[in-house]
């Protein structure tokens, strides 16, 4: 169970249901044993009305006048209330004329003795109670006789059921009122952890910098800590890019200086030509290498950017540098277009694609990006001659940089190396309209 | 042609100015932003080649202050790392060009021999004008067909003549790029190079390829061909 919310739901229903079944049950219980009691009462009742109704007629034995009986249920046939009386050795003496069968035989109780059970009659389910009396009268010797009343249990249980629905009814709503509470203060008790996920979700999207709403005590250390990751984060990754930028530096000049040594004339030919083989091996691996640590790929805060600004300075930038050529940039941007990428990564993806068009182009460079549902295609064209044949091995993952000859694409790898960081890839093909190269770059939408 | 080289590299600097002097240029360096930014106002420069990674002020804003103090002519950055952004802003910031260490300092020769060439209006490595074609790239001249043997001194004069077709340059702006500053400097030698370049390119005295214009210099008088 992965959810606060729930795990303390699933307590305090649990709880509530142990709770109310106990309460319920208990209830329940207390009930019973109460109506029971008043049903032995009653029972009571009736064998003292039959013996108030009772005689013992000298001669005759033990009479019972019927226009004396208690309960006028007991006259009237099967009306589910019996009266019986039976002698010492267990004939009947009187029996009611509600009663037309006999009633269960049971162990008769001893004098001045009651004992009540529920038994099973031929009818149903019956109380019974039995009274013990030795009847001394008219001279006569003592003699031992049972009392036996019975009434049908259909009205006590109806009435044991009359108080059990409610009952459980009144229960359960108030444990689902109960559960009800206890969700809402959960709810309210977990707002600020849900804020706070709203804030990280912002934040992971590049909408704010740092968790920046008030948060209660138990929260504000963790808040804390949280704000002082994302600042260390931060600085980190311009600390690490300012490293890149001086050692790229302090590496590329001592290059510079032994490429052109290798170019001195008082240098014989061979060791020149294999200095010069060297020092170009050196700076492939070393371009490669630091261009991959720089590339921040796909990752959280990263905001993201509108690319129509970086292909527009792009294309400022190489029409300059290739001014001699007249070059004609035909931007296909919509300006409202964003892609969630670095925006380091993305100047150099696009760099390294519009450089390698402008270099084989005659006249024209197309830039055009896209929006699918789920992608952003982004298309480099030109129309210079294409791409060999071959060119697709430069795109694969992990070319070493020092097999590759030099301007030999090691732009599209590196292109295509900055595509798979952020989740993209690069495809190559031929343009349709230019005529030229096409190369095709997918990235996942904002 | 006059280059500044500003790079804080001691040997890379020596090394690219003993390179473009072997290649008839005249250089000046400086090791710092501040120094580079004193050259680059107070000389006579065709072309610049700044190092992005200055010391004190960086490249950029040394491109910037001269771009500000009204230096027009064009700008090569060199940039240690193949960034970008780095070269974008160095391109916004006023540069024309942009080399990526390590490079073959031949390649950077040629750039900046382009560079000077669009700056004075020329797209093609060959200029042309009249029956005169200079090569810059082999830096071969030939006249009406025919190859025309020149020395250093007078192929720079004659390059700069040219680059600067239908301008009029004086002794002092001729000597200033063609002779480094500690050279000795004396502007009747100047005369003497438009002489012989006038003999040479015009046995005959049909095209009259300088005029001279008095108390202000010379001019190429042929008009340029594409």
């Amino acid at each position: 169970m992965n959810s606060l919310a729930a795990r303390l739901l699933a307590a305090a229903l649990l709880v509530l249901l142990v709770f109310v079944g106990l309460t319920g049950l208990s209830l329940e219980h207390a009930f019973h044993a109460r109506a029971l009691q008043a049903e032995q009462d009653k029972l009571k009742g009736l064998v003292y009305g039959l013996l108030g109704a009772s005689d013992l007629v000298p001669g005759k034995g033990l009479t019972v006048n019927e226009n004396e009986l208690p309960d006028a249920r007991l006259q009237r046939p099967d009306s589910g209330l019996y009266g019986l009386v039976l002698g010492s050795d267990g004939h009947v003496v009187w029996r009611s004329p509600s009663l037309l069968n006999t009633l269960p035989g049971a162990a008769r109780p001893g004098v001045g003795d009651w004992r009540f059970q529920r038994v099973q009659g031929s009818a149903g389910p019956l109380f019974m109670l039995d009274f013990g009396i030795r009847w001394a009268g008219g001279g006569n010797k003592a003699r031992r006789y049972t009392y036996v009343v019975a009434s049908d249990t259909r009205d006590f249980d109806a009435q044991v059921n009359q108080f059990r629905l409610p009952l459980w009814l009144w229960l359960t709503g108030s444990a689902a009122a109960l559960l009800l509470v206890q969700w809402l203060v959960l709810r309210w008790g977990l707002r600020p952890l849900r804020r706070l996920a709203g804030e990280m979700a912002r934040i992971e999207s590049g909408g704010q910098e740092r968790i920046e709403a008030r948060y209660p005590r138990e929260l504000r250390a963790l808040v804390d800590s949280l704000n002082a990751l994302l600042r260390n984060e931060r600085n980190q990754r311009s600390r690490y890019r300012q490293a890149l930028a001086d050692l790229a530096h302090s590496l590329k000049t001592p290059l510079a200086v032994i490429r052109g040594l290798a170019g001195e004339r008082s240098v014989p030919r061979e060791p020149r030509t294999q200095l010069g083989e060297q020092v170009a091996r050196m700076n492939q691996i070393v371009d490669y290498q630091l261009a991959r640590a720089a590339t921040a790929g796909r990752r959280a805060l990263t905001r993201p950017v509108a690319p129509l600004a970086a292909v527009q300075r792009l294309a400022r930038a190489l029409e300059k540098a290739y001014a001699g050529r007249a070059l004609q940039f035909d931007i296909r941007v919509p300006a409202s277009l964003r892609l969630r990428i670095d925006e380091g990564d993305l100047t150099e993806l696009l760099g390294n694609l519009m450089d390698n068009a402008a270099k084989w182009a005659r006249r024209q460079v197309r830039v055009t990006m896209a929006q699918t549902q789920q992608q952003v295609e982004l298309s480099v064209e030109d129309d210079g001659p294409g791409f060999p044949v071959d060119a697709e091995r430069l795109l694969a993952r992990g070319a070493r940089a020092d097999s590759r000859r030099e301007g030999q694409g090691i732009g599209l790898a590196m292109a295509a190396d900055i595509a798979r960081a952020c989740d993209g890839s690069v495809t190559l093909g031929r343009s349709g309209e230019l005529g030229g190269a096409r190369a095709t770059v997918t990235l996942p939408a904002a | 042609m006059r280059v500044l080289v500003i790079e804080d590299d001691e040997a890379l600097n020596a090394q690219l100015a003993a390179f473009l002097r072997e290649h008839d240029c005249v250089v000046d360096t400086a090791y710092d932003g501040e120094e580079g930014l004193f050259s680059a106002c107070e000389y006579p420069i065709d072309v610049a080649v700044v190092d992005l990674g200055l010391p004190d002020l960086s490249g950029m804003d040394v491109i910037r202050r001269a771009r500000a103090a009204g230096c027009r002519y064009p700008v090569l950055i060199l940039t240690a790392r193949g960034r970008w952004q780095d070269k974008v802003e160095g391109l916004e910031a006023g540069a024309d060009d942009y080399l990526v260490k390590p490079f073959h300092p031949e390649e950077l020769l040629a750039r900046l021999k382009a560079l000077v060439r669009r700056a004075g209006g020329w797209s093609d490595p060959v200029l042309a004008c009249g029956p005169v074609r200079l090569d810059t790239s082999s830096g071969q001249c030939v006249v009406d067909g025919t190859p025309v043997e020149l020395t250093a001194y007078e192929y720079r004069v004659l390059e700069h003549l040219m680059l600067h077709a239908g301008e009029v340059m004086s002794k002092t702006e001729l000597s200033e790029h063609i002779y480094a500053e500690d050279d000795e400097r004396d502007s009747n030698t100047i005369e003497v190079f438009i002489r012989r370049l006038r003999r040479k390119l015009d046995p005959h005295g049909r095209i009259k390829p300088i005029e001279t214009l008095r108390g202000r210099g010379y001019r190429l008088a042929l008009a340029r061909e594409r």
